[in-house]
């Protein structure tokens, strides 16, 4: 049994002492007799009740987010619109074209701007959720899942065991199939029984992680991320933060996207999401994630390089790399300029302890695309992932992020998101805040978090209210 | 004399299974096992021996010689995916630098580096396959300065190898990864990259904490990358009345991004040629991507991009060192953007070996293949799916294996655990053109396929089971010399 195990693909992690760090605690909670913890259930919260502070919510459009890097090349420039329509395509299931089609059998929906698309093409969830007008598209026969619901996230299930068995899963179980649409005749594959796997406790949701900045966070080095977790060790364990990277098993180096920092690059990422997301098979992941007779209607793989010297305009290998540099290229976000209120507001994000996980900012090294060089982020995040405690934990380990672990997401941009956290449980800042605060219990550790939600909750009410203003200023 | 144990320790979950236990909860269940079984080193890999039947064993008629049976392109290739082919295979042969080489493509080698280039080692028979018969790493370790020193498991005549510890030195902590073999410290092409360090490989050797992997050949992986999963799983769950007799099972390593299953690599732990170009670019030659940003060593900067190499020349920029060509180069038709997707299309558009047309001898050899059971973990042939690549479409691969991973017991265990494949489980190494390959087993430690044979016996040993392979190989030593020869005939026809 131990030996079917998931520790790493290819080459492992070269620091294994610093994910050890991550689970060493976990193990000796687990190690710990149970009596020692009690349970909390997740109204738990912590501090004081003394929270006065409100969410003014997402800041109105126009979007602070969307466009490209004003510095990339006039080649790269060049280039932009065709990203762009690759990003925004819609999928239909027969591939019709080197550029469109490949739907299915499986797919969370048909296009990567559908559910990326707020505040601007490469953001996060809309106000209203798309998958609505995705799901019976052209007589797809789907029913839509209870915990979709029509003004709330764009949401993707895992398992966490297989369904019925105590084998683990974790992967992503797709919500929709191809059955009944006019593109699919043939195909008859049941979509998985979600309300079962709920009453199960085996359903896991993940909302949709924003991609602006994402061509800066993959550049930094791995040197500046364990720098910085090395940084300020005093203050860190006074809050109960340690932290850790989620190492990539094929090169050894710092993963950094997806909610547990599961992912490496922008290249690995949008690859994973043709194929995930869509179900459109490519290079980097040429197999149909089901193989049920009828329901495979194309060709494997879906996109593929295009060698057809008359539509060889960019030249790239497949959809996958337009979409990868589409969200390698985007620009960061833009704060509001700073006022009185969000300046203090700052001054409290790092008195209170956020800014030990939040990382103000990184810089980028030199670079092979100019436009990503030698640039300050400021994304608010170290990169690492932490343990979260029992109130966020979702029970799945991702490389060497474990059950309750999580990457720190990256602030910049929040002032314009409508859902926090993985899945999205709220669109109330405060609360996402509070979320963070999290005892123990037998099987998590408290959440690294709590010190500093403490703190929060012991500042004044108008220093609370100038961090959650900060906040939304980003 | 070999016994068979009585008291195997399984340790796979057998079929089907698409995630493995979370890696965290893997540790807590160690870490309440016994501190006895909990700090057991495994230490040292074994070898086995050869010891074939009571009338001795056959003879290996070794390598057949050139002209290569492989290295050609599908022959059934569009015109247009025709016309990148020559571009292909320079860009596999290509001789990377650091930094001033003579293309804008062939910068960015090292900090750290096995070799130069892909072909160097996937070099024999022809470019795309292993190890050639004299090592190319000593025409590479010192060139242009570089102060290298060879460590002592590289032989002049001995394969290719690259090292992992399965360890941290002197822990119990799992490591597993490549360090690589050389550095790019004092190369001319690096200057003021004075300062970086091999690893201290005789002392993990003295540790028992290293071990080698070498090259795949990488003919028909385009075929292997497009065999349905399904119809894997159909022949895992084939002949399982025989198998259970046999005492194999075997199970595939999943990709933990899509689930599906993963086929490239010793344990199977890469899931397609584009996968495993970005990989091996970054990991074998230092050549970060746009799979892998990441300069392989960032500990010295001073042997970091970019270099102060003269006006005029090509240089490393920074990460990634190799990435696509998004407008910036002239617009060739075989100017395809970045090297990793150049070799994934140079390996996908390999055509499998040629075997030798059967003869009597090779003809019963295949016979007593399947009759002893060989071919129930080295499968024949699949079929591919439906492909949109013409030349990959509905072919019959003829590969030799099941593409699962599978218990091979104490002598073949290398303690490293990749994904699904534990520290004694490896894929099922396709045999195809394995009739002119020189080295064997993951280690390459015989250039007898006689021996190669015998070593998948292994008795386990209370860590690590019994290979899978016990009772074939027993099968095998039971057979008639002349039936024992014909087999043997018949791998090196392949």
């Amino acid at each position: 049994m131990s030996l079917w195990t998931k520790t790493n693909r290819g080459q492992a992690q070269p620091n294994t002492r610093n994910w050890l760090k991550g689970i060493l605690p976990v193990a000796v909670v687990l190690l710990v007799g149970a009596g020692v913890m009690t349970y909390f259930p997740k109204s738990a919260k912590g501090g004081t009740p003394t929270v006065t502070a409100t969410d003014p919510g997402p800041r109105p459009l126009p979007a602070n987010a969307g466009g490209f890097l004003g510095t990339l090349s006039a080649n790269e420039q060049q280039i932009e619109p065709s990203i762009t329509a690759e990003f925004e395509r819609v999928h239909d299931v027969v591939v019709t074209s080197p550029t469109d089609g490949g739907l299915g059998p499986l797919f969370n929906s048909n296009s990567c701007a559908s559910c990326h698309a707020y505040p601007a093409p490469g953001g996060s969830s809309p106000p209203t959720n798309p998958l609505f007008s995705v799901y019976q598209y052209n007589g797809a026969a789907n029913t839509m899942p209870t915990f979709e619901t029509s003004t709330g996230p764009v949401l993707e299930a895992r398992f966490i065991n297989q369904p019925g068995t105590t084998i683990p899963d974790g992967t992503v179980h797709q919500l929709f199939t191809i059955t009944g649409r006019s593109d699919a005749s043939g195909c008859n594959v049941a979509q998985p029984n979600f309300s079962q796997a709920a009453s199960q406790g085996n359903l896991v949701l993940r909302q949709v992680p924003p991609t602006y900045g994402d061509g800066l966070i993959e550049v930094v080095r791995n040197s500046a991320i364990i720098a910085n977790m090395n940084s300020n060790l005093t203050q860190k364990a006074a809050l109960g933060i340690t932290g850790h990277p989620n190492y990539s098993g094929n090169d050894g180096s710092i993963q950094r996207f997806g909610w547990k920092a599961q992912v490496r690059s922008t290249m690995l990422m949008s690859a994973n999401q043709f194929q995930v997301e869509m179900g459109v098979t490519n290079e980097v992941f040429p197999t149909e994630l089901n193989q049920t007779p009828g329901c495979v209607l194309n060709p494997v793989p879906e996109t593929v390089t295009n060698f057809t010297p008359g539509i060889l305009t960019e030249m790239f290998p497949g959809d996958y790399s337009r979409t990868e540099y589409f969200t390698q290229w985007l620009s960061p976000p833009t704060p509001v300029k700073p006022t009185t209120i969000t300046s203090n507001g700052k001054t409290q994000f790092t008195n209170v302890g956020c800014v030990y996980c939040h990382t103000t900012s990184f810089t980028t090294p030199a670079t092979s695309r100019p436009a990503l060089s030698n640039i300050t982020i400021n994304l608010y995040s170290d990169l690492l992932v932490h343990h979260m405690g029992p109130v966020l934990a979702d029970g799945l380990a991702q490389g060497q992020a474990g059950p309750d672990e999580f990457r720190t997401a990256p602030l910049w941009g929040i002032g314009q998101r409508l859902w926090f956290l993985h899945d999205g449980r709220t669109n109330n800042i405060v609360t996402a805040i509070e979320d963070h605060y999290s005892l123990g219990n037998s099987t998590y550790p408290a959440s690294e978090a709590n010190q500093s939600v403490t703190n929060f909750n012991n500042l004044s009410k108008t220093n609370q209210q100038d961090l959650v203003d900060f906040l939304r200023s980003l | 004399m070999r016994r068979i144990d009585d008291s195997p320790m399984q340790t796979n979950l057998g079929s089907g299974t698409r995630r493995r236990l979370p890696v965290f909860l893997t540790f807590a269940a160690m870490l309440v096992l016994s501190a006895g079984a909990l700090l057991y080193h495994p230490g040292k890999v074994v070898h086995g021996q050869a010891s074939c039947g009571s009338s001795g064993c056959p003879t290996d008629p070794g390598p057949r010689p050139l002209p290569a049976a492989a290295g050609g392109f599908f022959t059934t290739l569009t015109p247009n995916q025709s016309a990148v082919t020559t571009r292909l295979t320079q860009i596999f042969t290509e001789v990377n630098f650091v930094a001033g080489g003579p293309l804008v493509k062939t910068v960015g080698l090292g900090p750290r580096f096995n070799s130069n280039s892909c072909n160097s080692c996937h070099g024999y028979p022809a470019v795309g396959g292993s190890s050639p018969p004299s090592n190319p790493l000593f025409g590479i370790y010192q060139l242009m300065g570089a102060t290298n020193t060879m460590p002592s498991f590289i032989t002049a005549s001995g394969p290719v190898l690259e090292p992992r510890f399965p360890y941290v030195l002197g822990t119990n902590t799992p490591d597993g990864s490549v360090h690589q073999l050389f550095t790019i410290s004092n190369r001319t092409d690096a200057p003021g990259c004075t300062t970086m360090v091999q690893p201290n490989f005789s002392e993990y050797e003295s540790n028992n904490d290293i071990i080698y992997r070498q090259p795949t050949p990488t003919f028909g992986e385009g075929l292997m990358e497009l065999i349905p999963e399904s119809s894997i799983y159909a022949n895992m769950n084939s002949n399982l009345t025989l198998k259970a007799s046999l005492g194999i099972t075997g199970h595939p390593n999943l990709s933990d991004d899509d689930g599906t299953i993963s086929r490239f690599g010793w344990k199977a732990q890469n899931k397609s040629l584009t996968y495993f170009s970005g990989e091996a670019y970054t990991v074998e030659e230092g050549v970060s991507d746009e799979a892998f940003p990441s300069e392989n060593d960032e500990s010295i900067a001073s042997c970091l991009p970019p270099f102060p190499v003269p006006p005029g020349t090509n240089k490393t920029k920074g990460v990634p060192d190799d990435r696509n060509d998004t407008g910036e180069a002239p617009k060739l038709p075989v100017n395809f953007p970045g090297d990793l997707e150049r070799f994934s299309l140079f390996m996908r558009f390999l055509a499998p070996p040629t075997p030798v047309a059967p003869t009597t001898s090779t003809a019963n050899g295949l016979v007593q293949f399947e009759a002893v059971g060989c071919n129930m973990c080295h499968q024949v042939s699949f079929v591919t799916a439906t492909s949109s690549i013409a030349a990959l479409s509905n072919q019959t691969a003829t590969l030799y294996s099941d593409l699962l991973v599978h218990d091979m017991g104490p002598f073949l265990a290398d303690n490293v655990v990749q994904g699904n494949a534990s520290g004694d489980q490896f894929r099922t190494a396709p045999l195809w053109g394995i009739g002119q390959r020189y080295f064997f087993l993951h280690d390459g430690r015989t250039t007898n396929i006689v021996t190669a044979i015998e070593d998948h016996y292994s008795v386990g040993n209370g860590v690590y089971p019994n290979s899978e392979a016990n009772t074939v190989i027993t099968n095998f030593n039971n057979l008639s010399l002349s039936n024992q020869q014909d087999l043997i005939n018949f791998l090196r026809s392949l």
